[in-house]
């Protein structure tokens, strides 16, 4: 019982690190939250039910176009919307969180309600470690996770590109006077978040439907971890996924399962009484009082 | 080299230049001497097109107008509306004021992070560069740059803009905090910057003395507007000039 708790917190953990980093990333490099983020996981698994179901892609290219056409959609939508916004925080989470909703209430509107609506397995098989037993699909979710967070940190410390990311999202300014373009820059972010929600729903949607409402449980699942970690820190991230995800795990096993959102909404609540900023969030107010 | 004709630089009403005009040539040291909020940063700014990138945000915020006029031309070309990357492409590249660094990288990232327009082999050798003019980076180089004293971090900032490749290296108050042993040391590197890698410099200070023996020609400015110019000889026997930087 408690070793298959601890399992499957991790892998819980693991499924909210991959719902977050996205969000989490766009925000640390430009400063912008996501609110569409979501919608736009829920947009990639969509697009690629309907790439393998009505065109009859196969899985992986169906996949691959899948998200290759969310991070298309993600860097449109901040040449077009939020280009003209940026700096104002308040009307980037009203413009994304309006992007969402079209986007998510489109697909209801279209009739894509139903437990139909599913994507199928990577590999259908499964494995006991130790007594407790574990679909494939869930060790590759944590395998891509392992991959995904090595190969980002990969990126942002070895690619010029991203190196560009990291002094952008330390000194803007400072960036400019070294030939970086801070749109062009802002619009890779918003493109490599939408791209990351598009990977975590191409692994994380076969475990279940996919349903419009999960849209929105994605999105308060990302903010609630970031909010914990502290916005813009991946480790915090990762760190707040793990708190997060064994508290849910074993309230549900061991309290209640009606209570697991609870804990999450407490946990937000009481970072958020203690240390603000997150976790491992930058003091930038205790910078500017010195 | 670089010819500014006639700028003038609005934040809303208030004006941060008046009608300024000046010239730098191939392989000179010039100095922009200044109190504070005489216009010097704004000058840079303007130099280096990050007052575009301002007045773009600042447009889209709503915030403050900020309006330029004159003319910048960069050996012939007008420069005026260019954006800040495409200077530094061009090889116009700004040091800003108060040795801006990222703090949580380390000295050696900090360097590759300056090197975003360059290619691997050239920021391997850029980096080279700022160790030669900066011996004391090498040993730093694994420790963060938010943990490096004042006089290090400008060291660093310096050699940053180093790896991006100046032509013209626009260095806003480097001087700026620093002790009169870290100063000299550093006065003595804008030297060697010209002399070894052949950059021309146009460097900003609040006091003259330091700089002033080293530059070519200096230009004086007061609120915004040129008030005197000349050669750094003809700038240190200036009466004005002693009075009012130099207390004699």
């Amino acid at each position: 019982m408690l070793l298959g708790t601890i399992v499957y917190a991790i892998i819980n953990s693991v499924i909210l690190i991959m719902m977050s980093i996205g969000f989490n990333l766009t925000f640390g490099i430009s400063g912008i939250s996501n609110f569409a983020y979501g919608a736009l996981y829920i947009f990639s698994a969509f697009s690629t039910y309907m790439l393998l179901q009505m065109v009859g892609l196969p899985y992986p290219v169906a996949a691959l176009v899948s998200i290759v056409l969310t991070a298309a959609i993600g860097a449109l939508m901040y040449r077009f919307i939020l280009m003209r916004v940026r700096g104002q925080v308040l009307s980037e989470v009203i413009a994304t969180f309006g992007i969402g909703l079209a986007i998510l209430e489109f697909f209801r509107y279209l009739g894509f309600v139903g437990v139909e609506y599913a994507l199928p397995v990577f590999i259908d098989d499964s494995f006991m470690i130790g007594e407790v037993y574990v679909d494939a699909q869930r060790l590759i979710i944590v395998a891509s996770s392992v991959v995904l967070v090595g190969l980002l940190w990969l990126f942002v410390h070895y690619t010029s590109v991203g190196l560009a990311f990291r002094g952008i999202a330390q000194d803007e300014r400072t960036a400019l006077t070294f030939g970086m373009d801070s749109d062009w820059i802002a619009t890779l972010s918003v493109s490599l978040g939408a791209a990351l929600a598009a990977i975590a729903a191409t692994v994380i949607i076969p475990l279940g439907t996919i349903s419009v409402s999960q849209g929105y449980d994605v999105l308060i699942n990302a903010l609630a971890v970031s909010i914990i970690g502290g916005l813009g820190s991946t480790g915090g991230v990762i760190v707040a996924s793990l708190v997060v995800g064994f508290a849910q795990r074993f309230t549900d096993t061991y309290i209640g399962s009606h209570w697991t959102m609870i804990v999450s909404l407490a946990a937000i609540l009481l970072v958020l009484v203690i240390k603000p900023s997150g976790l491992y969030g930058k003091q930038k107010e205790l910078e500017e009082r010195i | 080299m670089i010819e500014v004709q006639n700028l003038m630089v609005f934040f809303e009403n208030a004006l941060a230049l008046n009608d300024f005009s000046m010239k730098i040539e191939d392989g000179e040291i010039v100095g922009v001497i200044g109190s504070n909020s005489a216009g010097k940063t704004t000058l840079m700014n303007t130099l280096s097109g990050l007052i575009i990138d301002m007045r773009v945000k600042e447009k889209r915020k709503g915030g403050e107008r900020i309006t330029v006029y004159g003319k910048i031309l960069y050996r012939g070309e007008d420069i005026s509306g260019m954006s800040p990357s495409d200077r530094v492409r061009k090889g116009i590249v700004l040091s800003r004021e108060r040795h801006p660094v990222f703090p949580e990288s380390s000295v050696l990232e900090n360097l590759k992070i300056a090197g975003y327009l360059r290619k691997q082999s050239e920021i391997r050798e850029g980096i080279e560069y700022a160790y030669r003019l900066f011996p004391a980076l090498v040993a730093l180089k694994r420790r963060k740059a938010g943990f490096l004293s004042g006089g290090e971090q400008q060291m660093l900032a310096i050699g940053m803009s180093l790896v991006v490749r100046p032509k013209l290296l626009l260095l806003d108050e480097p001087l700026l905090g620093l002790s009169p042993m870290l100063q000299k040391m550093l006065v003595d590197a804008i030297c060697r910057l010209k002399d070894e890698f052949g950059t021309t410099v146009l460097v900003t200070e609040q006091f003259a003395r330091p700089v002033l023996p080293i530059i070519d020609r200096g230009y004086v400015i007061e609120n915004g507007m040129l008030t005197l110019t000349g050669t750094g000889r003809e700038l240190m026997d200036n009466p004005e000039i002693k009075a009012a930087y130099f207390g004699i």
